[in-house]
């Protein structure tokens, strides 16, 4: 099952609001207007953007210099920005595969255009939906050797999935195509993080002016994605407060963040 | 200082940084006296009146498009209320910067005004995105395509100003081999690949360069096959230039046969960007591509 959006500017899709929060010039007006409207309910939506850039950022550190990890699918990869997964972990271990997975063409043809491997490594793009795992697996399988741990990357993305897809179900049919030792990190939109009028409101304006229904999930709901492996100190919490680094600029985000281990 | 900026910046903050190319240079530093002008709430043809010049001549000059003179910036700056000495002085070295010779100046006596801009926003660019539906790009053209393309138009034109012209379109594909050359990514309709310019010869190996210059890792090539049949190609060939510089806006530049449009309003750009980004999804993947090249290169 797979639901390609059209191609459709007067609507905002969530990667092109994104590309706009990060300083991107890949966005139109509708994305534009809807970033404005946003700013009136919540004033730190730029902050999120960025934290969960950085956030993307540390995990794909932590993963190739501390977990060894030199695999990784990343789902949901969102139009190229700076330091994207295969950019950091290969500043670290240059022979590094990612393998980028995305259902909007458009945004596709971005990744193919301009995320391009270091020599020693490679990359490959695949068009699907997280909601088909079998696709994703089988297509990644051309660049991934599955016998050896990969880290799956779940960045922004999962709360773009309702509870009738099965999200809890679709991670986990991930998580055991892979072997022991593989990662998985995730960031999502969280309830429990801003006060409830915020939160309602982000809600009801993605329901209203965006391509993605979103649907934000609890603290216990996204250690739920983890089941059954062990979860990096310090577990699941606000995504700027994951192993933060020196120097990151301050403000509360709306995502909850993690990163886990398969024993 | 005594100066007024909408975004509460100094003006001309961050342009001593790095080295930027003449034509960046420009583009900011137009871009400035823009904000200042209209900050003092100044109007294009008052301050065309302040340096003996148009309307049209202040738009091309708060664009970048045509180089600045000292004296007028000068003029315009007193106009607009600029009186810090300081600001003056790093105003005018920055003009003196944005002067330097291009690499082209020795085309001059060919080079029509309207192409010179191109030349200086296609090498100041680190983004070129472009679509084509009747010839292979420019920066992709073999000496012998560029001459069967430049031969037509230039009727009755002495052999030395055509090769000129070929000299001139090569010279622009150096920036293939700078250190950090801009990504190029370039959408093309089947057409040009079937189009045999210059006869069979000359296009097959114009396909095989082609194919050479998608493998370059900055390049990324897409056709638009006939079998899919609608495509959003009714802007004709176009080309989109994006800077590094996060204020300045994409150029969207249409090539017409005695001169060129430059679009940079932001609702202009976007439609061709809008264009260019659903072509993108629906032309063939770059492998595919050079699969789908080297098969018209057998049949022609």
């Amino acid at each position: 099952m797979t639901r390609t959006p059209g191609f459709d500017t007067s609507v905002a899709h969530q990667a092109r609001m994104y590309d706009y929060l990060l300083g991107g010039k890949d966005n139109y007006a509708a994305d534009r207007a809807a970033i404005d409207a946003q700013l009136k309910i919540y004033p730190d939506v730029a902050f999120a953007a960025r934290a969960n850039r950085a956030f993307l950022g540390r995990a794909v550190r932590y993963l190739t210099a501390e977990a060894g990890i030199r695999q990784f699918l990343d789902i949901g990869t969102g139009i190229p920005t700076a330091g994207n997964t295969h950019q950091v972990a290969q500043e670290i271990a240059p022979e590094t595969r990612v393998v980028y997975v995305d259902y909007d063409p458009v945004v596709l043809s971005h990744a193919r255009a301009l995320l391009i491997s270091h020599e020693a490594g490679a990359t490959n793009y695949i068009d699907a939906d997280l909601r088909d795992t079998p696709a994703i697996l089988a297509q990644a399988s051309e660049l991934l050797d599955f016998s050896k741990p990969v880290a799956v990357t779940l960045i922004a993305i999962l709360h773009a999935i309702p509870e009738s897809d099965d999200p809890h179900g679709k991670v986990a049919s991930l998580m055991d195509a892979v072997p022991p030792g593989s990662h998985l990190a995730v960031s999502h939109m969280g309830t429990g993080l801003l006060d409830s009028e915020t939160q309602r409101g982000l809600e009801a304006h993605s329901g209203r002016a965006m391509q993605q229904r979103l649907t934000a999930r609890s603290r216990e709901e996204v250690a739920r994605f983890f089941a059954g492996m062990d979860l990096v100190p310090p577990g699941v919490v606000r995504i700027e407060d994951w192993r933060p680094e020196p120097g990151a600029d301050a403000g509360q985000s709306v995502l909850w963040g993690a990163v886990g281990r398969k024993p | 200082m005594n100066t007024v900026v909408p975004d509460g910046e100094q003006p001309f903050s961050g342009l001593d940084d790095t080295p930027v190319e003449a034509t960046v240079l420009r583009m900011m530093l137009g871009g400035q006296l823009r904000r200042l002008r209209e900050a003092a709430g100044i109007t294009p043809e008052r301050a065309g009146l302040e340096i003996r010049a148009s309307r049209s001549k202040i738009s091309r000059l708060e664009t970048g498009r045509v180089g600045l003179k000292g004296r007028d910036v000068q003029d315009l700056l007193t106009l607009y209320g600029v009186t810090d000495e300081d600001v003056l002085e790093k105003v005018l070295a920055l003009v003196r910067q944005s002067n330097t010779p291009d690499w082209w100046a020795k085309y001059n006596d060919i080079l029509p005004g309207w192409f010179e801009a191109y030349l200086g926003l296609e090498s100041a660019a680190s983004t070129i995105r472009s679509f084509e539906i009747q010839f292979v790009h420019g920066l992709f053209q073999t000496e012998d395509y560029a001459r069967a393309v430049t031969r037509p138009g230039r009727k009755g034109a002495p052999a030395g100003e055509i090769e000129d012209w070929v000299r001139l379109r090569l010279s622009r594909q150096a920036l293939h081999a700078r250190q950090k050359p801009p990504r190029i990514w370039s959408v093309m309709d089947e057409a040009v690949l079937r189009r045999p310019v210059g006869g069979p010869a000359v296009m097959r190996a114009q396909l095989r360069h082609l194919i050479e210059a998608g493998a370059m890792p900055h390049v990324t090539l897409q056709v638009v096959p006939f079998s899919r049949g609608r495509h959003a190609a009714e802007s004709g060939s176009f080309t989109v230039l994006r800077f590094e510089e996060r204020d300045l806006p994409d150029v969207v530049y249409l090539e017409q046969l005695t001169g060129a449009i430059y679009l940079d309003q932001r609702s202009d750009v976007e439609q061709y960007l809008e264009v260019v980004d659903e072509l993108s999804g629906e032309a063939l993947t770059p492998d595919a591509t050079t699969r789908f090249i080297e098969q018209i290169a057998r049949e022609t």
